[in-house]
């Protein structure tokens, strides 16, 4: 039979104030010993920081046109630069080769030839030119992209009348259809690994 | 089995009393609550024709009794009646004490009370009936049922609730006592739980309810379990619905067992699948949703004393609409322009990239215990789980990784106590302590959106609630908390210099990489919150509420150290660590009329947020995908304001007619500028017949009107097309149109047997497939919102 009622509870109330008071305290303790290590950095997988756009004279190795977009943060959200070296010949044709690199890793990451021609049917290049007097081709020997339709790593342009304007080459991630009968190319939906525009681009 | 006892009871008394007999047992019965002495209580002893009945100080007393133990029941009007042992050995003094204020304490009570968490504030309730009409849809959905409460979507499966206009960190979620930490800081992160699992939810608007937390800017959302009875019992609950959008089906299934002696067991699973859904004119791949629920709870509820375990678990695969993964500016423009989503594919259940996988686990256990003429002391120890996986579009081996990958830790301990000895005067004070683990995962290959942090909560509370008389109650509370957040955070070194973070806390850095550094940002924050409020009944008709809150928030990790793509919205988000917290003057008024047929509730509110955190645009940023726009976390002034109505009128006994309207507004006060994201007015009207006699039908006819924001700010934006040399402009900000929708909703319940009912429910949503979209949903530039649906769905209670 209980009779000290009311001492009892209060030894009971301050009983389980004390273990709150404990587990709190247990709590705090064991945390605030178990974070030492320092996490580990992230090395960006994804990342496209060097494109390079090489025009080579097909009859005239010498014969040069340089394109370079640098994005040492990743084209995708870092601030990029363009370059633009050289001149193209008018009447001249010229084979163009693409580079994609991870320059953030060491050695450089080649993107191109490492993650998208494994995938080329989820991945198409667009290209575009304004003010330029461009004939451009994709060759027999391109990758082939969605659709039946040719990747564009491997094209071939010729020059033409003597012009100045912009080049400009998008890469496609899994389009929603793709059209290359204009060579040039055209896409819906999908989205954009990168969008860039060369400015100032010469035929002389 | 009960019945040999009690034979086997009276022989035993029998044998007994043939020896002597001429004890006298005396005592007293009186109110465990406050110890006050209880009249005309019947007192009985078991298995003899001996009865007798308290004096006005609840004295008895009982003559010629024998050496041995009796049974005694006694038994007091409100009271639960009660059976206590005594060994009556010479003259014998028991004090006897029973609980008349059961209904008043919502301890055992079985009749469903309306039991609110607070008297002051605009609170209300959303009941077990209304709940189950959810079953196949998210918890977020439900709260729409309380007009003032809407919801910012991604898509139609990520459903956050939005309170008067405030969201994510700004509402606190309470779910059966364990406040929800599951990332409810981002946008896209709906809460994780299962709306299978509640037996009834309260939204408080406002941050009146001090006892959950002092940082509810918004609101509060408290999700209460299903009650437990204390009668020997077995029942359960099934419920299969199905719905032509989305060719979605759910199942959900609840055990109980419960004992007279207080004991009670729960177990509960729920399952829901959906393919794509489908807008009026086309389908929205990608839209699929699996989700997998479990529950279980078991304990011993009484009203001196109970115990809870609990477990929960939902995992979550949800898909986000395919043509919402963008990768420039120059593809939202496409994508806002073509007026479709550019990527339509044939029905699929497949769920690919991007979708969310999310799973969430929440063990808890409890402990009360009530003390005679004082109250009830509860602790509570709970631990949560969440893992958060997002998958991106990605290529070669890293399809199968996430982009995010976060796992969230949550240990909590909570001690209440409730002094309730005087329901007049009634004081409840607590302390809480958190502690929180985040981890970012870095095999993700993707720099972490959320730093790996350790996060420290300690807070205090005191609330009292005063019945000044029978019409006028009075409450007030102070709360304060102490958080801290130690992170460990890698920034580029380029952000970190044009933050000017080099020079406002060079004295953070622990490590300097190549490219990145390594920084130890550690923040600690000292919160006040208060609330004050007063319930006063006018008359038999009229009954206002006032209350004022004072909360204070500090900034969310996204808040504070956001640096990255959000490759949903193409737009580069930047937090700030110099920010501080936010702190918010709320006061609201509410007016209720009620007569038989008519009920009017009226409240109107008023919020002041200074250092109010949100995102704008700021600058842009060229890069290889084009000019990105870059948004940043900014700290302003705002205000809040708006009213919500609610009107029933009974046309006759069987046509109901009701109207919900809504109207907020949001203001940036350093711009003028109205805040981004918030709901445009809304008026729904519905009419509802209803027939008990025939299977308990009704039929409801609901138009649900939304009208077009007006007010928005203006963040849209011009970019230059590299290769034409043309401007663009990206029009980010108009909201859509208004629209007008009818829905359909009918049930009927029939008895299948004596303890067996069967509710079936037959609904149609958007009846005329109007295609439209709504401003609150983050995908409205992609796609309509859904088409038309049927939704048939069977309960079976047995």
């Amino acid at each position: 039979m209980k009779i000290n009622y009311l001492n009892l509870n209060a030894m009971k109330t301050t009983k389980f104030l004390f273990k709150t008071m404990l587990c709190l305290a247990l709590v705090t303790s064991f945390t605030s010993c178990s974070d030492d290590d320092d996490p580990a950095p992230v090395n960006e997988e994804e990342l496209i920081t060097n494109l390079t756009l090489t025009f080579t004279n097909t009859t005239n190795s010498g014969d040069v046109v340089s394109m370079s977009s640098v994005a040492p943060d990743g084209l995708e959200e870092g601030l990029s630069t363009e370059i633009v070296s050289g001149s193209f010949t008018s009447g001249a044709t010229y084979a163009l080769t693409i580079g994609l690199t991870n320059a953030s890793e060491s050695p450089a990451e080649d993107v191109l030839n490492g993650d998208i021609i494994p995938e080329a049917d989820e991945h198409f290049f667009v290209y575009a030119v304004n003010g330029l007097n461009f004939a451009m081709t994709r060759d027999a020997s391109d990758i082939d992209g969605p659709d039946g339709s040719k990747l564009g790593v491997n094209t071939t342009w010729v020059a033409g009348a003597a012009s100045t304007g912009n080049l400009q080459i998008r890469l496609i991630h899994e389009p929603g259809t793709v059209d290359d009968s204009d060579e040039f190319g055209s896409a819906t939906g999908g989205s954009e690994d990168f969008n860039i525009t060369f400015t100032g681009v010469a035929i002389n | 089995m009960k019945n040999i006892f009690l034979i086997l009871f009276i022989l035993i008394t029998s044998f007994g009393s043939s020896q002597e007999c001429n004890s006298v047992l005396t005592g007293k019965i009186s109110d465990f609550h406050d110890n006050t002495t209880l009249e005309n209580a019947t007192i009985k002893i078991i298995g003899t024709n001996k009865i007798t009945i308290s004096d006005e100080q609840g004295n008895f007393e009982f003559k010629n009794l024998c050496k041995q133990t009796y049974k005694i029941e006694v038994s007091h009007i409100a009271c639960k009646t009660k059976v206590v042992n005594i060994e009556v050995d010479g003259n014998t003094y028991k004090l006897i004490s029973l609980e008349h204020h059961l209904e008043e304490l919502s301890e055992v009570t079985v009749k469903a009370k309306e039991q609110t968490a607070t008297k002051t504030a605009q609170e209300t309730l959303i009941k077990i009936d209304v709940l189950e009409r959810y079953s196949s849809l998210s918890l977020g959905d439900a709260l729409k049922e309380v007009p003032g409460v809407s919801s910012i979507n991604t898509g139609n499966t990520i459903v956050k609730p939005m309170i008067n206009g405030l969201h994510s960190s700004r509402i606190l979620i309470m779910n059966n006592g364990v406040r929800q930490q599951d990332q409810e800081w981002g946008i896209e992160h709906a809460p994780n739980i299962d709306i299978n699992n509640a037996g009834q939810i309260s939204v408080i608007k406002g941050s009146g309810a001090l006892a959950y937390g002092g940082d509810a800017v918004g609101g509060v959302v408290v999700i209460y379990p299903s009650r437990t009875i204390s009668i020997d019992t077995l029942y359960g609950r099934t419920i299969l619905g199905g719905q032509t959008n989305g060719r979605g089906y759910n199942i959900t299934t609840t055990l109980n067992k419960n004992y007279s002696s207080g004991w009670f067991a729960q177990v509960q699973g729920s399952y829901k699948r959906n393919g794509d859904f489908k807008a009026p004119d086309y389908n929205l791949t990608n839209t699929g949703l699996d989700s997998k629920g479990f529950s279980a709870r078991f304990g011993k509820r009484n009203f001196e004393s109970g115990l809870e375990l609990y477990y929960s678990y939902l995992d979550n695969e949800i898909g986000i609409l395919g043509a919402s993964h963008i990768g420039s500016v120059f593809d939202i423009e496409r994508a806002i322009n073509s007026g479709q989503p550019l990527l339509i594919r044939d029905f699929s259940y497949d769920i690919n990239a991007p979708k969310q996988e999310i799973t969430h686990h929440l063990a808890k256990a409890n402990y009360y215990k009530r003390f005679q003429g004082f109250g009830k002391v509860s602790l509570q120890y709970d631990y949560q789980y969440n893992q958060r996986l997002e998958f991106d579009v990605r290529i070669g081996d890293r399809r199968n990784i996430p982009a995010i990958d976060l796992t969230l830790q949550t240990h909590s301990i909570l001690a209440d106590v409730d002094l309730d000895s005087n329901l007049d005067r009634k004081v409840k004070f607590g302390i809480v302590g958190r502690y929180q683990n985040n981890f970012a995962d870095p095999d993700t290959g993707v720099r972490r959106l959320i730093p790996d942090y350790d996060k420290y909560d300690f807070g205090g509370y005191v609330t009292t609630e005063w019945r000044i008389s029978d019409e006028l109650l009075v409450d007030a509370g102070a709360r304060y908390d102490f958080s801290r957040v130690d992170a460990k955070k890698f920034y580029r070194t380029s952000r970190w210099e044009e933050r000017g973070y080099d020079e406002d806390f060079a004295d953070i850095v622990i490590e300097e990489l190549a490219t990145q550094i390594l920084t130890n940002p550690v923040f600690n924050f000292h919160n006040i919150s208060a609330s004050a409020g007063l319930n006063y009944e006018l008359n038999s008709k009229n009954t206002v509420l006032f209350n004022y809150s004072l909360s204070s928030r500090p900034p969310n990790p996204s808040e504070l150290f956001s640096d990255g793509l959000h490759h949903s919205a193409a737009r580069v988000e930047l937090g700030d660590l110099r920010f501080d917290k936010e702190v918010s003057n709320r006061v609201s008024l509410s007016h209720s009329y009620n007569t038989d047929r008519l009920n009017v509730l009226s409240e109107v509110f008023y919020n002041r947020i200074n250092n109010f955190i949100y995102l704008r645009p700021f600058d842009f940023i060229l890069t290889g995908r084009g000019p990105f726009p870059i948004w940043e976390y900014q700290q302003t002034d705002a205000e809040l304001y708006g009213i919500d109505l609610t009107l029933t009128y009974d046309i006759s006994d069987k046509v109901q007619f009701s109207n919900k309207s809504s109207l907020t507004k949001g203001y940036d006060l350093a711009t003028d500028m109205a805040l981004i994201d918030i709901p445009p007015f809304s008026t729904i009207n519905q009419i509802r017949y209803t027939n008990p006699n025939w299977k308990n039908f009704s039929a409801s006819l609901k138009s649900e009107w939304v009208f077009e924001q007006n007010e928005f700010p203006d963040f849209n934006f011009e970019v230059e097309d590299q290769l034409t040399e043309e401007m663009v402009l990206i029009d980010i900000s108009t909201p859509p149109s208004a629209f007008h929708l009818i829905h359909f909703y009918s049930e009927a319940t029939f008895d299948l047997s004596e303890k067996t009912k069967l509710n079936i429910g037959l609904g149609v949503n958007n009846i005329f497939d109007e295609s439209y979209r709504n401003y609150l949903n983050r995908l409205r530039f992609f796609a309509d919102d859904l088409g038309r649906n049927f939704t048939l769905q069977l309960q079976l209670n047995y």
